[in-house]
Parts: C-alpha cells; structure tokens; sequence
C-alpha cells in the first residue's frame, strides 16, 4: 500500500523543520559548502594544470641554423622533407636576407651591434628554420631526421627548446594535487554524511513529540520521513548555491595573480568554468543530492525502526 | 471486532506482560479493563495499536490480523483506532483546532475535509467555543475532550483510551466519561482502559479485569474488583 501524502503539506512541515532548526542547518549548509569547494578546487587544479602545460607545449620547438652560403634548393629540400614527416606539425623558414632584418630589428637600439653589421660586406647570417611537432614526444624522432645526409651538410647549429622536464613538474605537481585533492573531497563527501546524518538526528530529537504524535494518530513512513528528507535536499541545494557564487568569486579575484605564473598567458579558469558550468553544477548537485538525501533517510529510518 | 486469542507478551525470562489471554469485543460495546498497576492493562492497550506485538498468540481487529502486521500498514490500523492516553499528547504551540486537523493534515487528508471534520468532532466532545484557545488556556478534563476529538477525526470504529481520567479531577472526569459514552452511543466500540473504581462502577458496562497479565474476571455489567 502506499500513499501519496500531498506535496504541499510535506513541503510547508519541511519549512517549518529548517525555520526551528535554522542553526543547525546553518552548520550543515557549512559543511557541504566546504566538500563543494574542495571539489571546485581539484576541477580548477586539473583546469589549471591542462592550460599549463598547453602554454609550455606551445613553447617547444626546434630551431635549425643553416650556413650562409646554404643554397635555396638545399633549403627547400630540407623544409619538403621535414614537413612530409607524419609527426611534423608546422614547418617555418625564414631565408637570410629575412633573418638579417629580424636581428636588425631586434638591435635597432643598439648602434654598436649595427655598425658591426653594416662593416661587413656579407650577410653573416644563415637561413632558419623552425620546425613543430604535432606531439611533444616526436621531438627526439625529428631531430634524428635532421641527420638526413641530403641537407644535414649544409646545418651550422640546431636548438631543441626542451620545455619536457617542465612540463613533467607540472604533470607531477598536478598528479599529487589531484590525489590529495581526491582524498580531501572523500573525506568530506564523508563528513557531509556524518553531519547530515546527525543534523537529521538533532532535529528528529527536538521535533520528536510532535513525530511521536504524528505516528500515534495515522502518519504514514512516507510524511514523517519526506519533510526531513526535503529539509536535506534544501540544505544542500543551498550550499551548491553558496559554493557557486565563492568559486566564482575565487576565480574572478584569483585569476589575474595567476596570470604572472603562466608567463603572462591566460590560464584559463574562467574560460573552463564557464564552458563546463551546466555540467558541473548538474554533476555536483547530484552528487550531494544523493549524498544527503541517503544520509537523512537513513536517519529518519533509525528512528522509524523504533 | 477484537479477538485476542492466547496472547502472551513476554518482556523477558520473569517479566510477563501478559499471560495466555483470551477475550473477544463485539462491535459497539464500551468495555472496562481494569486492575492494579502492573496487571498487564497497558501492555494490552500497546497490543492493540501494534506499538508492541504479542510473543505468542493472535489478534483480530475488525477482521484484521495484525498479530504480524508490517510497519508501513500500522499508519492505517492507527487511523482505525483512535487513541487517548492519559499524558494528552498535545501539541503546545498549536490551538484546540490546529491539534485536532493535524490528525487529518498528517494523514493527507485535503483542507476542504479539513474544514468540514474538524468543527464536527469539537462539536461531539463540546468545544466548539474553544477553537482557538491553547491548551494551557483551558481545563485537564477538556485538554482530554481535545484528545478524544482528534481521536475521532479518522471515524474510528474503536476507541482506546488507556486511563483518559487518570490526571483529571471527579469534574473533569465526569466529563471526559460523559464524552466516551456519548461516542459509544454513536456506535463506536469503545476500551477504557482504568483503574478509576467509581468511574466503572458508575458505568455499569463489560468489566474485564486483569491480575498478573491474565484475565481474572469477564462481567457483562461488572463491577471493580480490585482492591486499589
């Protein structure tokens, strides 16, 4: 048999339950407003470390200086065949004469260097070129390829800017975070349980004539149970409210002091927050939903069992 | 309307609640179950509305077997009984009124019902014209009128009431007897569960007396037996 107890009226008894235990349930909407953070903290430390390590990724190049009198066929020849490679992503040249006008725009400001220059009846300068990999680990592989006989005569100089132990750092720093991270959010997954449970508990304890009365004069399970088990849903649909609105204020106060750390690049945290909002909201209130409304049902059930 | 058939309660190896009894209640009798404290009168009364189940034997209400009945069907074997006790059970912060449509709000029961049962119970027990007091604004005897009327709300076909007068003084007991009686004569079956000797020598109705958890004593228009 089963009733179906007007929602209304389990509705206006679960306010009336928050309004008398407002002190309580102060506590609670603490408390699960402290797990949604460290949930928010491990999204952001993951968003985070994923812009990171895009930004040091972007970095990684390799930069091959031809000699001087390396003629054009040889250049083309090396640019064809690096950039038929599969793991090539992108392959740059930049001829002598253009090498010269960047390093002369680079030193305008420096006589010097330009009277240097100008005595020389010869470009001193070779052609570059700057090869990117689709995969920061094809970089080995690449400059393996640079040994190729067919142009690797004419190669005066080569730089691998190798950003790989950075990125590692990263990686592992992220790892470890994620990880305690992890066991942060369990541990207050748990504590959100526990406190519920007994938020639950307490106001049972205080409301217990009037329950007592309740089950004395017909109320079913369901409309003994159904308030306080709404009265967790509130709480915690209060601190997914709460933790929403200090996450975006974190990110707007926190993210410009960020932005030094990445070399000036923008790390992205608002921009993922903002793309993943819906999800992340659905995700996390269901996620503490749960969490509360087993917690209280268990609670009202110990009592019930009596 | 209530058969009891070799009920024991047993609370552990030397305390018995009661002992082997058996007893039946037609429908619309008022009935009297008295005895010294200890008898086993409460234990039966707890039997009744299955706050405690029995160790041996089987009860019948209404046709109702409910010597094994499940928790989520005693909220309907409650709304089949009504209820009176002798501590009130009412509610402070709620008027006459609000305590007895709380009955009906609990059970799901539509504002509209509401409004129609409500004035008609407090009508049966006498305090239409207290509606809206609280029960520190009035007498024992009427906070029990008040327990009675919610006890009516459901249109129970029995009524238990486990010592209504024990806080009450002749008064007020006299009124809250008055009040049962006149429920019984609507048709209800009625159990009073007491060990007032005047008020069951005054009512001259079924006497059932209990000593040591066994019936010692079942009178059609019995008198109290027991020495208090």
């Amino acid at each position: 048999m089963f009733i179906i107890t007007p929602i209304g009226r389990v509705i206006s008894f679960a306010v009336k339950n928050i309004t008398r235990n407002a002190w309580i349930g102060l506590a609670t909407v603490l408390v699960l407003v402290l797990a949604l953070l460290s949930v928010n903290i491990l999204v952001g430390v993951n968003a985070l470390a994923s812009s990171a390590i895009a930004i040091l990724e972007k970095k990684i190049d390799v930069s091959v200086y031809f000699k001087p009198e390396t003629p054009n066929a040889i250049l083309d020849q090396a640019r064809s065949y690096m950039a038929s490679l599969p793991q090539t992503e992108r392959v740059t040249i930049m001829t002598a004469e253009e090498a010269l006008s960047a390093f002369i725009e680079r030193h305008k400001n420096e006589p010097p260097i330009l009277d240097a220059i100008n005595e020389l009846e010869e470009n001193p300068l070779g052609a570059t070129m700057v090869i990117k990999a689709r995969k920061t680990t094809d970089y080995p592989y690449l400059m393996e390829a640079l040994n190729n006989p067919q142009f690797s005569f004419a190669i005066e100089n080569k730089t691998y800017d190798d950003h790989s132990v950075a990125i590692e750092q990263v990686e592992r720093i992220a790892n470890s975070i994620r990880y305690f991270g992890l066991i942060l959010t369990l541990v207050f997954a748990i504590f959100s349980a526990l406190i519920v449970y007994n938020a639950i508990r307490v106001a049972i304890y205080t409301q217990r004539e009037e329950i007592g009365i309740m089950r004395l004069v017909g109320a079913s399970n369901a409309f003994v149970r159904l308030p306080l088990i709404l009265d967790a849903i509130f709480f915690a649909l209060l601190s997914l409210i709460i933790a929403s609105a200090l996450v975006a204020l974190i990110i707007s106060f926190g993210e410009p002091h960020l932005v030094s750390f990445l070399d000036g690049e923008d790390p992205g945290l608002r921009t993922y927050f903002l793309n993943n909002l819906l999800a992340l909201i659905i995700t996390e209130g269901m996620a503490i939903v749960i969490i509360v409304s087993l917690s209280s049902w268990a609670a009202v059930g110990r009592y019930l069992k009596k | 309307m209530i058969d009891l058939k070799n009920i024991s309660k047993i609370y552990s190896s030397d305390v018995h609640g009661l002992r082997d009894v058996n007893l039946s209640i037609d429908p619309g009798e008022f009935v009297c179950i008295v005895g010294a404290s200890g008898a086993g009168k409460t234990t039966l009364a707890k039997l009744l509305i299955a706050e405690e189940r029995p160790t041996r034997g089987r009860i019948n209400i209404g046709g109702w077997d409910i010597t094994h009945i499940k928790k989520r069907d005693i909220p309907y074997l409650r709304r089949q009984i009504g209820v009176v006790f002798q501590d009130f059970k009412l509610l402070k912060q709620k008027t006459v009124w609000e305590n007895v449509a709380f009955a009906l709000e609990v059970s799901g029961e539509t504002n509209r019902r509401i409004r129609e049962i409500v004035p008609h119970v407090l009508k049966v027990v006498g305090l239409e014209q207290k509606a809206h007091r609280f029960p520190h604004q009035i007498s024992g005897g009427e906070q029990q009128r008040v327990v009675i009327a919610r006890a009516l709300v459901h249109r129970p076909k029995i009524l238990l009431a486990d010592e209504p007068t024990g806080n009450l003084d002749t008064i007020n007991t006299a009124d809250v007897i008055q009040v049962l009686k006149k429920i019984n004569d609507f048709g209800s079956t009625v159990v009073l569960v007491t060990h007032n000797r005047e008020v069951v020598n005054e009512l001259r109705s079924r006497v059932i007396t209990l000593a040591d958890g066994r019936v010692i004593s079942d009178k059609k228009h019995g008198k109290y037996l027991i020495q208090s």
